[in-house]
This record gives structure tokens, C-alpha cells and sequence, in this order.
């Protein structure tokens, strides 16, 4: 299984980069690309069988999405025909139509390939939360700290219906975007150690063979946190 | 004593208010270190504008080291006589440094100290810096914090530069090339920092600092210490760490002294608090402001001498010929933990026993904490031959155990339990070698505790 990580040096926020981490070691034969900002992506003449993008910051945000926009096409038709992508956090905001920066007053067009959805980034609007729900019936518990909020209606194309906490935004059960095997989130950090099952659901989708690294360890912890989110008295 | 704006009776009002409530919080066994403060901002909102602040206001910022630093600024200060007023045992918002400047004024707003020293939480830069002018800002460095308030260092900088007033006199670390590239258009900035030290890596690792700010293209660097810290330098447009004004361009960690070079050939060897790395940029930005506020280099000497780090930063006891020490490792705060465990790690010693007790105690009162902060926070210098056996106690003992394990710790090596008098008695029956208890600062009494637990249960077996 071949993964390439999109620009692990900068896209490195809040724990993301465990996921590429875990990933590789929990599918057999698996091998990782890191391709930096500086460099060319393997998936312009290759093919991955998963690409992986993380948290970054907005000026990092706006160094990707022109890094990435002469390749629309390119990752357009790798979506179309089936690629898997997992980006988290504000990876999936360079996959909308346009970026407003309220704080730093810029405008930018993101590559548009979701063109139904608008990301507002305001730097003194930070939103905390966390979200359990299913997944092709795969529990996924995450967290999110967040300035964006994207604006469109995600509920024919959504990664998460949640059980308790927000989706897309709040009061929305519907979270992220999912169109065939692109799944972009607004959970961030790591969201594979965490759930030892959907890592084993993600690396199916790729063809692969999971065998989730540290299994029993990490279903313990993932079981603790389900408890603790369907406790009611623990606040969302 | 400097110049506010005029009192007028809704001041009056947030200082009656405000010195009430610390009284009946202290007569209730509270702290009362911030609610005053918070009383106070609400009835006057430009309350700290019209509080007269002292002759020399000082503050100190940056993700880690702002509570080493300012009391190491208050000790010298108050052994060379003078008062000062300071909030390192409180809260370092708005609310706290309010407290901290209502406490040592008068009911008409004057100051009864000459100086102050004042931590300043970097989040909180814009609310308090607009209200009051400080002579001096030490920042020590911006390094990731918790993800939830403080989300990535461009964010943190850009407040910064946004809040600190340009008559400020800015003392940057010059080693850290976001911190040291705050403010860029003010003439106010000098540099402290610390030379090459020999064995130290050229190959940036940065997480943060990648790319040249001025011209985008790929850093290089001639030193790098820990993450963005070392001197780096652009192959392309010629970008550069700048030049430190105060230098440590000696390190004696036998001694524990260090040469500060600085004033074009002048030199002053002073005591460091410890052989941490991160104590002696704390040391060296403290003597630096000291310095550049004019102090005789001969009684910040005198003082650094009887300096010791604060015990609930960092204190050692041998018990049953077992050392027992408790080291601050801050959660929720990525590096300030790795550098907790990687100086840990350092430390002479076979066999180390570590208890590690870095849940954050309010996210996890009804409340399940975010653990993205431990998959940020680097867990490898756990795999030191040196450490034993690893306790992780508290209720998200089995994230940091999957943590490590994917980090490369050895299985074997861990314990994990709920409870951290649990945690005291496991470490106890876990080898025989010292003890290190790596603690958040929100849980120093429960800490303490255990730490109190082990040693008399050691002294007991002796």
C-alpha cells in the first residue's frame, strides 16, 4: 500500500502527523512518500493508493492551495476514480470553492473541487469541540479546534453523522465531506490511533491489510473514550 | 510612579469592589488571585488605563519559561531593595494582572512598589498591552502550546505583533527565529541567546519554521538545539537569526555557571538555576533585561548566586537512598512536555523510575480531554536506556500508553493506572531506581501528595 503524505514539514499541526505514523504501521507492506512543499507530488504521475494531508496554519493554507491548484484536474480525476484521500482539519478547507480570512482581510479561491462550500477563517473565533458518530457504520470519535466554518450542505456527502457533538457546523449532525473515497474532516489531530477500527475500515478501502499496530492497547483506549463521550454528564 | 488616565468614579467603584472581594476571598481560604482583577475589568473596562504603574514595569511573555524568568527578575530586584509587585503565584491574564496591580496600589490608583514584573499570557496580549505600556517585554520564545487556545505559533505572533505598544523595549530570544522576527519594523529590539554548543545538530527539524519568511525558499540552519531553537539562515535571500546582544558564549555545567557576553566585549559569569537548557535561556533573558534596564552587572552577579528555581518547577529529596524529584511537565503543552522528558532522560542514572501525571485536571472533570496534544508532543526520549519503568497515571493513562508505544517506547516498560496515589504505589513496586514524577502544574497539591506518599513509604522500607 502506498501512501503519500502531503507536505508532512509544514501540514503538521495538533498530532496529525501520527496518522501517516500509525497508518504504516498498521497495514502491511505499506510505504510512505513525503512529498514537501518545495517538491513535486508523486500523484501528479503516479498513482497512491491513499493520500494524506493535515493541519496547517493559513499562511501555510494559502502556500498550499496555489502549491496544489495546478494540479486540479489531476486530483480531481484521482477522486473520480477512487483514490482514497483522508485530509483533517483545515486540509479539507483548500478543497472548497473560496477561503475568507476575516483577520488577516484576504480572499482566496480555494481549488473548488467541492464548489457547494465557503470556508470563513476568523482568528478570533475559535471553536473547540469533540464528535462521536458512525462511519459505514464504523464508530469515529474525534476532536476539533477550529477557526473556520464552512458554509454548504454536506448532508448527501458527509463523513460523520454524529451521535453527540457538531458536524459541519453547529447543530448539524453531518461532518465533513465524504465523495466516493475522498474523506476530508474538520476532526483533527489523530484521528487513526484513536480509532483502531476505522483505521481498519480506511485501509480496506485502499485494497490493503490491516492489522492495526498496538490492536489491544489501542481499542482500550478507544474504548475508554466511547464510554466517556456517550456519558451524558460529559459535556460536548 | 508614571502617568494614567485621570480616575474617575466608575475606577473608584472596581477598586472598592475589587480590594472587597480579595478580602473575602482570603478571609475564605481562596487565592483571590484573579477574580478582583476580573471584578475590577467589569465594572471599569479601562480599568488598568487609569491604575498608575510603577517606575519600572517589566513583563514577560512567551509559550514557556515566563514564570522561571520573572522570578528570577523579582529576586534580583528585590535583593538589590526594591519593591516589587509581581503575579508569578497567579493568573497571568487580564484578570490576574489586574489583581496583582490593585493589590500593591492604593485606593486612588498609586502604586506602592517602584517596580513591577509582570507575566503576561501571550493570548492575552491585546487586552492588556492596549490598557498599559510596559518599559520592557522579555519574550522568551513561541513554541506550540495548547491547541485549543493558542492553535499554532503564526497565531501567537500575530498577536503579539499586534499588541505590543512601540515604546515597549522588546528583549527577544534571538535563538528562536518567531520570536526573534516579532515587531520587525521597531527600532526597540535586543537579542539574548545562547552560542553553539559543540555536538549540536545542523539539520533543521523544525516543525514550525520551515521555509524563509522574507522569501519562502528552505531554511538552513548552522545550529539547531530543539525544535525552531538554534540559529538558522536563508541559502537564498541571506535571511538570518540575528545577532544576540546578550550571548551565554560559555556553559560550565559542572560549576552550573555560565558567561554572559554582551556591550561590545564585556563579559559577566553568572549562577544558573539548573543545567537545563531551557533554565539557562530563562537565566540569560532575565539578566539581559536586567542589563539593558541599566542594573550594575556586579548585583545581578550577587543575586544569581543565591538563585534557586522555583520548588514547584523543579526540587529533588533522597529518601531511603532513593532521590525522589518532581519535575513541572505542563499538559496540554507539546514541548514543555518533551523537553520535561528529555531532560529527564538526560540525567545521570540507570534504571529510572518515571511517573508521569500530565492529564489536564479541569478537561477531565465531566469532560473527556483532547489527547491531540500527546500525539504532538514528541514521547522518543522515553526510549532512553537509562528509564526503567514509565508510570502513566490518571484517567488518560491509556492514550499516553499507545502514544509511547507508537513512539517506540518498549511495552514492557509501562505500567498504567486510573489513580494517582495508584501511580505512587505502582512506581514503588516497579524497580529500584531514582524516581522522577513528571507533573502538570494544575495537580502540584495531589503531586505533592504522592510524591510525600513515596518518600515516607521509603524512608519506612530503609
Amino acid at each position: 500500500m502506498l501512501i503519500e503524505n502531503l507536505f508532512p514539514e509544514v501540514c503538521n499541526l495538533f498530532g496529525d502527523p501520527q496518522n501517516a505514523v500509525y497508518l504504516r504501521m498498521s497495514a502491511e507492506g505499506a510505504e510512505e512518500i513525503r512529498t514537501p512543499l518545495d517538491g513535486i507530488p508523486y500523484f501528479v504521475s503516479g498513482r497512491p493508493d491513499i493520500i494524506l494531508m493535515g493541519s496547517m496554519s493559513e499562511s501555510t493554507q494559502r502556500r498550499v492551495t496555489e502549491k496544489l491548484r495546478p494540479y486540479r484536474e489531476r486530483i480531481t480525476g484521482l477522486i473520480e476514480s477512487g483514490c482514497v484521500f483522508l485530509m483533517t482539519g483545515n486540509a479539507l478547507d483548500v478543497f472548497c470553492r473560496r477561503i475568507t480570512y476575516v483577520t488577516e482581510n484576504i480572499v482566496t479561491d480555494g481549488l473548488g473541487i467541492f464548489d457547494g462550500f465557503e470556508v470563513t477563517t476568523d482568528w478570533f473565533k475559535r471553536k473547540n469541540g469533540k464528535i462521536i458518530g458512525k462511519c459505514d457504520g464504523v464508530t469515529v470519535t474525534g476532536f476539533r479546534s477550529q477557526f473556520a466554518e464552512i458554509s454548504g450542505d454536506n448532508s448527501q456527502m458527509y463523513f460523520v453523522k454524529a451521535d453527540r457533538g457538531d458536524g459541519i457546523r453547529a447543530g448539524i449532525p453531518y461532518e465533513g465531506i465524504r465523495y466516493r473515497n475522498f474523506i476530508g474532516t474538520q476532526i483533527l489531530g489523530p484521528i487513526l490511533p484513536l480509532n483502531p477500527g476505522f483505521t481498519s475500515y480506511l485501509i480496506k478501502l485502499c485494497g490493503g491489510n490491516p492489522r492495526p499496530a498496538f490492536e489491544k492497547e489501542a481499542v482500550e483506549a478507544f474504548d475508554r473514550r466511547v464510554e466517556e463521550f456517550l456519558d451524558p454528564s460529559v459535556k460536548f | 510612579m508614571k502617568q494614567a488616565k485621570k480616575i474617575n468614579l466608575r475606577f473608584i467603584a472596581a477598586m472598592t469592589a475589587a480590594k472587597l472581594s480579595r478580602f473575602a476571598l482570603r478571609a475564605l481560604g481562596r487565592d483571590g488571585s484573579c477574580t478582583p482583577g476580573i471584578i475590577a475589568v467589569k465594572i471599569c473596562p479601562d480599568f488598568l488605563s487609569r491604575l498608575k504603574m510603577p517606575d519600572l514595569l517589566i513583563c514577560v511573555t512567551g509559550t514557556n519559561g515566563k514564570t522561571t524568568t520573572s522570578n528570577l527578575i523579582c529576586s534580583v530586584l528585590r535583593r538589590a531593595g526594591f519593591g516589587v509587585t509581581n503575579n508569578s503565584t497567579g493568573s497571568n491574564v487580564e484578570g490576574g494582572v489586574a489583581t496583582a496591580l490593585l493589590a500593591a496600589s492604593t485606593f486612588t490608583g498609586k502604586p506602592k512598589n517602584e517596580t513591577a514584573v509582570i507575566e503576561v499570557d501571550e493570548r492575552s496580549s491585546l487586552r492588556i498591552y492596549r490598557h498599559m505600556t510596559p518599559d520592557y517585554l522579555v519574550c522568551n520564545n513561541i513554541m506550540r502550546d495548547s491547541l485549543k487556545r493558542n492553535a499554532h505559533t503564526d497565531f501567537i505572533a500575530y498577536i503579539l505583533g499586534a499588541a505590543v505598544p512601540p515604546e515597549t523595549k522588546l528583549i527577544l530570544n534571538a535563538d528562536d527565529a518567531i520570536c526573534s522576527g516579532l515587531c520587525p519594523d521597531s527600532e526597540n529590539r535586543k537579542y539574548f541567546g545562547i552560542s553553539a554548543e559543540p555536538g549540536e545538530d545542523t539539520v533543521l527539524r523544525s516543525r514550525d519554521i520551515v521555509y524563509c519568511p522574507v522569501c519562502g525558499a528552505r531554511l538552513a540552519a548552522d545550529y539547531v538545539r530543539y525544535d525552531h531553537i538554534g540559529r538558522l539562515r536563508c541559502p537564498s535571500c541571506g535571511f538570518r537569526s540575528p545577532d544576540p546582544d546578550y550571548c551565554v558564549t560559555g556553559i560550565d555545567r559542572i560549576s552550573g555557571r555560565f558567561t554572559l557576553s554582551y556591550g561590545g566585549g564585556k563579559t559577566l559569569t553568572l549562577k544558573t538555576v539548573n543545567s537545563n537548557i531551557v533554565n539557562i535561556y530563562n537565566c540569560c533573558g532575565a539578566a539581559a533585561v536586567l542589563l539593558e534596564a541599566g542594573f550594575p552587572p556586579e548585583k545581578i552577579q550577587a543575586a544569581f548566586e543565591s538563585l534557586e528555581i522555583v520548588k514547584s518547577r523543579f526540587n529533588t529529596l533522597t529518601a531511603g537512598g532513593v532521590k525522589v524529584t518532581m519535575q513541572l511537565a505542563k499538559g496540554q503543552n507539546p514541548v514543555a512536555c518533551a523537553r520535561a522528558f528529555s531532560y529527564v532522560a538526560s540525567l545521570p542514572g540507570e534504571d529510572k523510575r518515571l511517573l508521569v501525571m500530565i492529564d489536564d485536571k479541569s478537561d477531565n472533570t465531566n469532560n473527556s480531554e483532547s489527547v491531540c496534544w500527546i500525539y504532538d508532543c514528541d514521547y522518543s526520549a522515553l526510549k532512553d536506556p537509562s528509564v526503567g519503568v514509565i508510570v502513566f497515571a490518571g484517567k488518560r493513562c491509556r492514550d499516553h500508553r499507545l502514544r509511547a508505544l507508537i513512539a517506540g517506547v518498549d511495552g514492557g516498560k509501562i505500567r498504567i493506572c486510573d489513580g494517582l496515589d495508584e501511580g505512587g504505589k505502582l512506581i514503588l513496586s516497579s524497580g529500584g531506581g531514582d524516581i522522577y514524577i513528571l507533573n502538570d502544574p494544575y495537580i502540584l497539591k495531589e503531586s505533592t501528595a504522592v510524591r510525600d506518599a513515596i518518600a515516607g513509604r521509603l524512608s519506612n522500607a530503609d
